[in-house]
């Protein structure tokens, strides 16, 4: 089966309540169970809070586009913004074998929308950041 | 989201309750404040109640279990459902805390 669902947010933190009710509504179509529900809504809320904190300058109001593409086996969210252009994909990994002295405070956010999804991928084109997630489901 | 703090025999217990997101991160640090004032006793993060964690959440937790290495205090996690122990595995969180079941 195939559906689509889209959210439009402000560069607000406050907005990320709305995310939850958003990815129920694509579970519900989608038949995800709990488990995968609460990952991918973290895996979005993540990339979202991103776009939020950094994309706009500071005192600036934005938008942020959430587009979910259910097709088949696969599920696609397409974030899109018209803020700085900034690549997510390209931040160091995370080394979550540190201790607790040496971990460094932060920086798990995309690291958690990698080890979430099958495939991420950034494009800046005709003044948008669009990041691509793939999730096979 | 809710945070009661419960003072009893040296240890300090945080009862989280909802959802621990972006959204809520700052009142939600905020109100944790004390433990991290604390650190030098046992800090107990009840999760029971908890229903999902982000970064922002993780974050406070790591700032909460830094303070006790540096003060001498111990901090644990206790019971934690299993989507959120996926995000602790997944973090390589379960290395850095105590987590107990009730």
């Amino acid at each position: 089966m195939s559906a689509s669902f889209h959210l439009s947010l402000r560069n607000d933190v406050q907005q990320i309540l709305l995310l939850e009710e958003f990815m129920e509504r694509v579970a519900t179509a989608a038949g995800l169970d709990p488990a995968m529900t609460m990952s991918l809504n973290l895996a979005l809320e993540e990339a979202v809070t991103n776009v939020i904190m950094y994309a706009y300058p500071k005192g600036t109001e934005g938008p942020v586009d959430i587009d979910a593409t259910l097709d088949g086996g696969e599920l696609c969210f397409v974030l899109s913004d018209s803020g700085t252009p900034f690549d997510p994909t390209a931040a160091p990994e995370a080394d979550i074998s540190l201790g607790v002295e040496e971990r460094p405070i932060g920086g798990l956010g995309i690291f958690l929308v990698r080890k979430i999804m099958d495939q991420v991928t950034y494009q800046y084109t005709g003044g948008r950041n669009t990041l691509k997630m793939l999730k096979k489901i | 989201m809710e945070v009661k703090i419960i003072e009893k025999d040296n240890v300090l217990t945080a009862q989280l309750t909802g959802r621990l997101d972006t959204a809520v991160s700052q009142e939600v640090s905020a109100a944790l404040q004390p433990l991290v004032d604390q650190a030098d006793k046992t800090l107990v993060l009840d999760c029971k109640e908890l229903s999902y964690i982000s970064s922002s959440g993780l974050r406070i937790f790591l700032t909460i279990r830094k303070a006790a290495a540096a003060k001498g205090g111990k901090v644990i996690i206790r019971d934690i459902n299993n989507e959120i122990r996926q995000v602790f595995m997944m973090t390589g969180f379960l290395n850095l805390f105590e987590i107990q079941e009730s």
